[in-house]
C-alpha cells in the first residue's frame, strides 16, 4: 500500500467511525420516544418512497424549486456511486467498476451530466436564496450560514469533480473520456498546463473531493441537512391513518397518569424523526393561514423547535434513563416542557389544523398531529385552554352542541318540513341518514341549508331520516381542542346511537361531522358509507335524478374550498361539479384553490375561539375570494359559511356579493 | 296576631318605591283579613319618613331609629327585626325582593322559624285566609304557587309587581317609636368600606339593562348615542358591543357579548344594529326582555326580539333616550 | 382551613320545563343535570382558597340530593374537591329552604368547618334562602353575593366584598366560621383535568341518611314544610315579538318606552 493509501484509509476510518458514533447518538435519542405501530401497510409505505422520494412529487408542487431539488437529488444519488468506487480506488488504487461494461458507459456519462445540473442548480439555490429571496428562505442567520456552507460544500464537490475529470483527461489517462461530455469541455480548459503540473491538479482534485465528502459526511448530523440521511426513513414511516384521522387516546388505561404530550419522551419515535427530516425549506410555513395573517404559529419553528428540545434535552434525558444522577442544573433541564419552554401556548392555538403544512413537507412530516398533542396535554392536564374555547366544550357537555342551546331544540329546524326523525320511522330503516350536524341544526344562517338539502333529497325521491334530538356533536371541535375525552364519549355515543339504526349510508353537509364519522368512528367502532352533500348531490345530478335550470345562476360564482373536504379528505371535484351544473361557465378559481385552498379561519376548533392576533384569516380569504369579481361565493361547510360570510360583511359587501352553500344554489335551480 | 307589616326600604332619606308598592298589596290583604297595616322603618334618622308612609296605605308605623341602624348589617337588622316580631306577632310580613331584603328576611324566618317565600311575583289568600304567593322558577320558566301557613307568614315581593295606589293625603298613619338595644355579638361582621358604582363601570355581565351597538353604528363617535341612553336607563345600565363593532374599533373587547365574548343576562337587552348571528345570540339569547332595531326587515335578531322595530337607529335611539328621561324624570 | 361547600344539582338552564300530570313538579326525564352554576363559583373559590393557603387544609363538598347527584359530585371531585357527603335519603324529598338547610346544618356539625361556601341561588327554586338559614342554625354570620374573598388563616377571618344595589360594593371583614354565597364572576370556574377526573373515581364520597343525622322523618321533607308548593304552572307560551316596521320615530320611541315601562316591566 501507498503512503497516501494509507493515510486515506486512516482518514476513511476515522471519519467514519465519527459519523458512526454522531449517528449512533441521534438514534438513541430517538429511542427516547415512545413506541408506535410504523410497519403496517408496507404496500403504502414502498408506494410513498416511490412517489415521494424517488419522484420528489411534494417538491414539484414549486415546478422550479422542484426541478431544482430533483436535479440535486438525483445528481446526489448517481454521483454517490462513483464517490464509492474514487473510496476504494483511494485505498486500491486498480479498483474500477468498468467490468460493468456499456453500463458503465452510462453510469459514467450521466454522473458528469448530472454534475452539471447539480452545478447549476446549486448556483440557483444561491440565487434563491442570495438574490431572489422568496419569504420561505428568509430565515435566521444561523440558518442561512448552514444553508450557505451546505451549498457551497456540494458546489465544491461539483467543482473537484470536474477539474479531476478535465485533469485525468488532459493526461490523456481517462479510457472514458467519450462518456463524459461536461469533463471534457473542462478538459480543454487544462490543456496547456504541463504533465506535471495535471498530474498535482489531479491529485489535489482528488483529495479536495474525498475530504469534502467526508467533511460533508459528518457535518451532517449536526445540520438541518440530515434530512438527507432522515427523510426517505421519514417518507417511509409516514402513518397510515386516514389524512383526516386523529390518532386515538387509550382512556382506558387506569395507569396512565398524563395525557398529551408535554416531554420530549411523550412524543412517539416517528414524532421526533419528523424533527430530524425536517430540511427547514419552509414550505409548511408558507402554505400556513396563521403565518399568513401574521401570527406567530410557524409549522416550521414548531418541528425545528422540537428538535432544539431534543438535542438540548436528548444527552441528559439518556443520562437519566440509564439511572445517573442529574446535577440540579440537568433537573432543571429534563423538567422542562415542550409546550412551555420550546414552544408557546400562543402558537399552539393558533392552527386551524388545515392540512397545508402537511400536504406541502416534502418529507412526510406529520404538524397536525405535533400540535394537537400538545393542546391534548394543555387541555387535559392543564385546562390552560382559552375560556371561550371552554365555554363551547362545556355547552357541548350539556346540550351536545357549541352554543349551548337547549338540545331539545335540535330537530326544530325541520318542523314543518316533514322529515322523518329514524326513532320515528316505523322500520326503523331508510336509505340515506342525514347527519345534520350542529350548525345546520341551531345556526339561522345554516338552517337554510338543512332546508335546502331537505328539499333536494325529497325533490329527488331519497328515502332519508334523521336523528332529531338523539344526534350529538359529532366530537370533531373538542378532539381538535385537545379534549379527548369530551370527543371520545361523543363519539361513542353517537356511533352507540348510529348502530341501533339500518341506513345505507350517511350524508351530511357538514365536512368536520363528515371527516369525524368516516375518519375517525371507525375508531370506537362505527364503520359506516360517509358521503358529503356535495358528492352526494352531484351523484343525484348526474343519475338525472334531480333536474334542474341549467345556466340560472348567472353571475360569476367561484368555490371557495373547505380544508376537511378537499385537503383531509381529497374532494375537490364534486362541489365544483355540483356549482358548474348551475353556473353555466360562469364559473372562475381562486387563487389559492383545490388542495392548495386556503383555510377559512374556523378548522381545529378556531371557529369557538377569538382571533386577535394578526388579521383575521377569514378577511385574508374572503379578499381573496372578492378578488375573483364572483357575485356569488359557493362554499360547502357550514363553518366556511359564518366565515365567509362574516367576511364579506366586514368589507362591506354584503349588498353585492352572496354567500351560498352549493346545496342552495342548486335548490334555487331545481326545476 | 298583631298586623299585615310592610318592610319601608328607603334610600339617601327617601322611602324606595316598593314602600308604597308593598303597603297597597298589604291593604288589599287588610281588607279581606280586617287587620291593621302596619310599616316598619329601620334606620338611622329616619323618623322623617314615617308620616308619608300614612297616605301610602299604612295605619301605623314603628319606627326603630338608632345610630347603630344607620348602615345596613344583616345581624343589627335582623335583631331588631325579629325582638319587634316577636312581640308583636304579625299575621303577614311583606318586603322587597331588594338587595337587603333577599338578604335579611331568610334570616330573620329563620330565627322566627317561620316560612318566607321569595322573590314572589303574585300575593293572595287562600279560602283559609293563609297567605297564598306565586313567584317563578327555573329562571321563569314555570311558576308556583306556595302557602304559608304558619305566621308570620313571610314573603319578599319582587320590585314593580303591584302597581301602587296614589297617595291618599287625607290619610295618616300613627307612628310609634321603638327602643333599639342590639347586643354587641350582633356586630360581629364589620363593615370596612362603601365603594361606590357608577352606572357606566357596571360589568356587562351584572348589567341589568344592555343597549348593545353593531358594525351598523359606522364610526365609534356614532357609539356614544348608545351611552346616552345607557346613562338614561340609570343605575344598572351598561352598553355592550358585537364582535363587528369591536372589530371595527366602535367599542373594546370587554364590551363584547357572545359566544368568544360575555355571556350575558339582563333584564333588558337593547340591541342596536345587531344582525343576531348565533355568534351573538349565544351571548345574549337568555335576556330576558330583547329589543331589537334594525333596518334590514329580515335580520335574524327580530326572531329573537320580544319587541322589534325595522327602522333607522339613529333617529330612533335619540327619541328613546328622551321618552326614557320622561318616564325616568316622574320616578 | 376546612372549607366546606354546600352543592346542589339543578336542571341544565337550557332545559326546556315541562310539567308533570297532576303536580308533581317538572318531568325530569331527558333531563341534563348540571352542577348549579353558582355553586361551582364556591367549589372553585374553596378550591382556589386553599391553593393560595399552600394546599393546606380540606375541602369538603356536601350535597342534598338523590342518586343521580352522584355525577355532579364527581364533577366537584375531579375538579379538586377532596371529598364528599352525599345526603341521600327519600325523606328529604320535598324540603323546603328552611328544611334543606336543617339538614345542611345538621351534617356540617359533624365535621370541622371554618369557611362554608355555597352558591347565593340555586338556578331552579331561585329562592336563595339557604345559606341565610344555614348561618342562622349554625349561629355564625353570613356574607351574600359575595364576589372577592381573602382569607386570613393565622386570624381566622375573611375579608370580602359584595354586591349591593347600583354597581356598589361593602367591604365586609367576618369572623370565621361563617357562610358565604358566591356570586357570578367571583372566579371563572376550573375544566376538570382528566387525572382530576380518573383520581375522583377513587375519592370518598359517603352516603348520609336522616337516621345518620338524627332526624326524625316528622321533622324534614314535605311535610314539615313551611312553604307548600300548591300548584306548578307554566307562563304563557312566548309571544311572537311585536314588529314596528317605519313610523315616526318619536311615535315609536314612545310606543316601546311605554311597552318597557307597562308591559315587559323592566324599566
Amino acid at each position: 500500500m501507498s503512503f497516501e493509501s494509507i493515510v486515506f484509509t486512516l482518514i476513511l476510518l476515522v471519519s467514519f467511525a465519527a459519523f458512526g458514533y454522531s449517528a449512533k447518538k441521534l438514534i438513541s435519542f430517538l429511542r427516547l420516544g415512545k413506541s408506535e405501530e410504523r410497519f403496517d401497510h408496507l404496500a403504502k409505505r414502498v408506494r410513498d418512497v416511490l412517489t415521494m422520494v424517488l419522484g420528489q412529487s411534494r417538491l414539484f408542487r414549486e415546478p422550479l424549486a422542484g426541478l431544482m431539488h430533483f436535479a440535486i437529488f438525483w445528481g446526489f444519488l448517481v454521483i454517490t456511486i462513483g464517490t464509492l468506487e474514487m473510496m476504494i480506488q483511494g485505498i486500491y488504487p486498480p479498483f474500477s467498476l468498468h467490468f460493468l461494461g456499456r453500463i458503465y458507459s452510462v453510469l459514467l456519462f450521466t454522473q458528469d451530466l448530472f454534475a452539471a445540473f447539480v452545478a447549476l442548480a446549486v448556483l440557483y439555490a444561491f440565487y434563491r436564496r442570495y438574490v431572489s429571496r422568496p419569504k420561505r428562505l428568509q430565515v435566521h442567520k444561523e440558518a442561512q450560514w448552514d444553508a450557505t456552507l451546505i451549498l457551497l460544500l456540494i458546489f465544491t464537490l461539483m467543482v473537484s469533480l470536474f477539474t479531476l475529470n478535465g485533469a485525468e483527461m488532459a493526461r490523456g489517462s481517462d479510457l472514458h473520456a467519450g462518456a463524459k461530455p461536461v469533463s471534457r469541455a473542462i478538459a480543454a480548459l487544462f490543456s496547456a498546463l504541463s504533465p506535471n503540473a495535471l498530474a498535482v491538479w489531479s491529485r489535489a482534485s482528488w483529495w479536495v473531493h474525498m475530504l469534502t465528502v467526508l467533511g460533508f459526511l459528518n457535518y451532517l448530523p449536526f445540520s438541518k441537512h440530515l434530512h438527507i440521511m432522515a427523510a426517505a426513513p421519514n417518507v417511509f414511516f409516514q402513518t397510515s391513518r386516514p389524512k383526516g384521522a386523529l390518532k386515538a387516546m387509550n382512556l382506558e388505561d387506569e395507569s396512565v397518569t398524563t395525557f398529551g404530550v408535554s416531554k420530549i419522551t411523550d412524543f412517539s419515535w416517528k414524532q421526533l424523526l419528523d424533527t430530524y427530516s425536517c430540511t427547514e425549506c419552509g414550505r409548511c410555513t408558507a402554505a400556513c393561514p396563521a403565518n399568513i395573517t401574521g401570527k406567530l404559529l410557524s409549522p416550521r419553528a414548531i418541528i425545528t423547535q422540537m428538535r432544539d428540545a431534543l438535542l438540548e434535552q436528548g444527552p441528559t434525558l439518556l443520562k437519566q434513563q440509564k439511572g445517573g444522577t442529574l446535577t440540579s442544573e440537568e433537573q432543571e433541564l429534563v423538567n422542562k416542557t415542550v409546550p412551555a419552554s420550546w414552544i408557546t401556548e400562543q402558537e399552539l392555538w393558533a392552527c386551524t389544523t388545515c392540512r397545508a403544512c402537511v400536504t406541502e413537507c416534502p418529507v412526510g412530516i406529520e404538524h397536525i398531529d405535533h400540535i394537537v398533542d400538545m393542546r391534548r396535554y394543555l387541555t387535559l392536564m392543564e385546562g390552560k385552554i382559552s375560556p371561550e374555547a371552554q365555554t363551547a366544550l362545556r355547552n357541548i357537555e350539556n346540550n351536545s352542541n357549541p352554543w349551548g342551546i337547549g338540545a331539545d331544540t335540535r330537530a326544530d329546524w325541520a318542523k314543518g318540513l316533514d322529515v322523518p326523525i329514524l326513532s320515528q320511522v316505523e322500520c326503523g330503516e331508510v336509505d340515506v341518514l342525514y347527519w345534520v350536524g350542529c350548525s345546520g341544526s341551531f345556526d339561522q344562517r345554516n338552517k337554510k341549508i338543512s332546508v335546502a338539502l331537505t328539499q333536494i333529497m325529497k325533490k329527488a325521491g331519497v328515502r332519508f331520516g334523521i336523528l332529531g334530538t338523539e344526534e350529538k356533536c359529532s366530537g370533531d371541535s373538542p378532539r381538535r381542542l385537545g379534549n379527548e375525552y369530551l370527543a371520545q364519549t361523543l363519539m361513542k355515543e353517537n356511533v352507540a346511537t348510529l348502530n341501533k339504526y339500518k341506513f345505507k349510508k350517511v350524508v351530511t353537509a357538514c365536512p368536520h361531522c363528515f371527516n369525524t364519522i368516516k375518519n375517525e368512528y371507525p375508531q370506537f367502532g362505527g364503520n359506516y358509507e360517509v358521503v358529503h352533500h356535495s358528492q352526494f348531490i352531484a351523484q343525484l345530478v348526474k343519475e338525472g335524478r334531480l333536474s334542474v335550470t341549467a345556466g340560472k345562476e348567472i353571475s360569476a360564482t367561484t368555490y371557495h374550498d373547505s380544508c376537511y373536504l378537499g385537503r383531509h379528505n381529497d374532494v375537490y371535484e364534486a362541489p365544483r361539479d355540483v356549482v358548474k351544473s348551475v353556473a353555466n361557465g360562469a364559473f372562475v378559481e381562486t387563487r389559492r384553490s383545490r388542495d392548495k385552498g386556503f383555510c377559512c379561519g374556523a378548522g381545529g376548533g378556531r371557529m369557538w375561539m377569538e382571533e386577535k392576533e394578526g388579521k383575521r384569516v377569514n378577511i385574508e380569504r374572503t379578499e381573496e375570494l372578492l378578488e375573483t369579481g364572483a357575485k356569488t361565493i359557493a362554499t360547502a361547510c357550514p363553518f366556511c359559511m359564518t366565515m365567509i360570510n362574516d367576511g364579506v360583511r366586514a368589507k362591506a359587501k354584503e349588498e353585492e356579493v352572496r354567500v351560498l352553500d352549493i346545496s342552495e344554489l342548486l335548490a334555487n335551480s331545481l326545476l | 296576631m298583631a298586623g299585615i307589616w310592610v318592610y319601608a326600604e328607603h334610600k339617601d332619606g327617601k322611602l324606595k318605591s316598593t314602600a308604597a308598592q308593598l303597603l297597597t298589596g298589604a291593604r288589599t290583604l287588610a281588607e279581606t283579613l280586617s287587620e291593621e297595616v302596619v310599616a316598619v322603618l329601620l334606620g338611622s334618622g329616619v323618623e322623617a319618613m314615617a308620616a308619608p308612609l300614612g297616605p301610602l296605605g299604612a295605619d301605623k308605623v314603628l319606627v326603630a331609629d338608632a345610630q347603630p341602624l344607620g348602615q345596613y348589617l344583616t345581624e343589627p337588622y335582623c335583631h331588631v327585626l325579629t325582638t319587634l316580631m316577636k312581640e308583636r306577632q304579625p299575621s303577614i310580613f311583606l318586603g322587597p325582593a331588594s338587595s337587603i331584603g333577599k338578604d335579611l328576611f331568610p334570616r330573620v324566618a329563620a330565627r322566627l322559624q317561620t316560612g318566607l317565600a321569595s322573590d314572589c311575583t303574585g300575593i293572595g289568600l287562600t279560602e283559609n285566609k293563609d297567605l297564598k304567593l306565586k313567584r317563578p322558577v327555573y329562571a321563569g320558566k314555570a311558576f308556583i304557587e306556595v302557602v304559608i301557613s304558619g305566621r308570620p307568614a313571610m314573603a319578599s315581593i319582587r320590585p314593580n309587581t303591584l302597581t301602587p295606589k296614589p297617595a291618599d293625603s287625607s290619610k295618616t298613619a300613627l307612628s310609634e317609636k321603638i327602643s333599639v338595644s342590639i347586643p354587641p355579638e350582633a356586630f360581629r361582621v364589620k363593615l370596612k368600606e362603601v365603594v361606590k358604582g357608577k352606572s357606566e363601570k357596571v360589568d356587562l355581565t351584572e348589567a341589568s339593562i344592555i343597549v348593545s351597538g353593531g358594525r351598523a353604528m359606522q364610526n365609534s363617535e356614532n357609539y356614544k348615542i348608545l351611552w346616552d341612553l345607557a346613562s338614561a336607563f340609570g343605575e344598572g345600565a351598561t352598553v355592550g358591543a358585537s364582535r363587528a363593532a369591536v372589530d371595527s374599533s366602535y367599542a373594546s373587547h370587554d364590551m363584547q357579548v357572545g359566544q368568544t365574548g360575555k355571556v350575558v343576562n339582563p333584564n333588558l337587552y337593547i340591541a342596536c344594529g345587531i344582525s343576531g348571528a348565533i355568534q351573538h345570540l349565544a351571548g345574549m339569547r337568555t335576556s330576558k326582555v330583547i329589543v331589537a332595531i334594525n333596518k334590514d326587515p329580515e335580520a335574524p335578531i327580530f326572531q329573537k326580539a320580544d319587541f322589534g322595530i325595522v327602522g333607522d337607529l339613529f333617529k330612533l335611539v335619540p327619541a328613546l333616550i328622551e321618552e326614557i328621561k320622561k318616564i325616568k324624570a316622574h320616578d | 382551613m376546612n372549607i366546606v361547600v354546600c352543592m346542589k344539582q339543578v336542571p341544565d338552564t337550557e332545559t326546556k320545563i315541562r310539567l308533570k300530570e297532576g303536580n308533581g313538579g317538572i318531568q325530569t326525564d331527558g333531563v341534563k343535570w348540571i352542577i348549579n352554576p353558582y355553586c361551582e363559583f364556591a367549589v372553585e373559590e374553596a378550591l382556589r382558597i386553599r391553593e393560595r393557603n399552600g394546599g393546606q387544609g380540606t375541602v369538603t363538598l356536601v350535597c342534598m340530593g338523590p342518586d343521580r347527584a352522584v355525577e355532579s359530585i364527581r364533577t366537584a371531585l375531579a375538579m379538586g374537591v377532596d371529598k364528599a357527603i352525599h345526603l341521600n335519603d327519600p325523606l328529604f324529598e320535598g324540603s323546603d329552604n328552611f328544611g334543606v338547610a336543617k339538614i345542611l346544618a345538621r351534617a356540617i356539625q359533624t365535621i370541622p368547618h371554618d369557611i362554608i361556601l355555597c352558591g347565593k341561588q340555586a338556578v331552579d327554586d331561585d329562592a336563595s334562602q339557604v345559606p341565610q338559614i344555614l348561618a342562622e342554625q349554625l349561629n355564625i354570620p353570613h356574607v351574600m353575593v359575595v364576589e372577592k374573598m381573602e382569607v386570613d388563616v393565622a386570624n381566622k377571618k375573611v375579608t370580602t366584598s359584595r354586591r349591593i344595589e347600583g354597581g356598589a360594593k361593602e367591604v365586609l371583614e367576618v369572623p370565621l366560621p361563617a357562610v358565604f354565597g358566591a356570586d357570578k364572576g367571583m372566579n371563572e370556574p376550573r375544566y376538570a383535568s382528566l387525572p382530576g377526573i380518573m383520581k375522583a373515581k377513587s375519592k370518598e364520597v359517603k352516603k348520609v341518611t336522616a337516621a345518620d343525622l338524627g332526624l326524625k322523618p316528622e321533622e324534614i321533607g314535605v311535610a314539615a314544610a313551611k312553604v307548600k308548593i300548591q300548584a306548578y304552572s307554566l307562563p304563557p307560551e312566548r309571544q311572537a315579538g311585536k314588529k314596528i316596521e317605519g313610523g315616526d320615530p318619536a311615535q315609536v320611541a314612545h310606543e316601546l318606552a311605554k311597552w318597557l315601562r307597562e308591559e315587559a316591566r323592566v324599566i
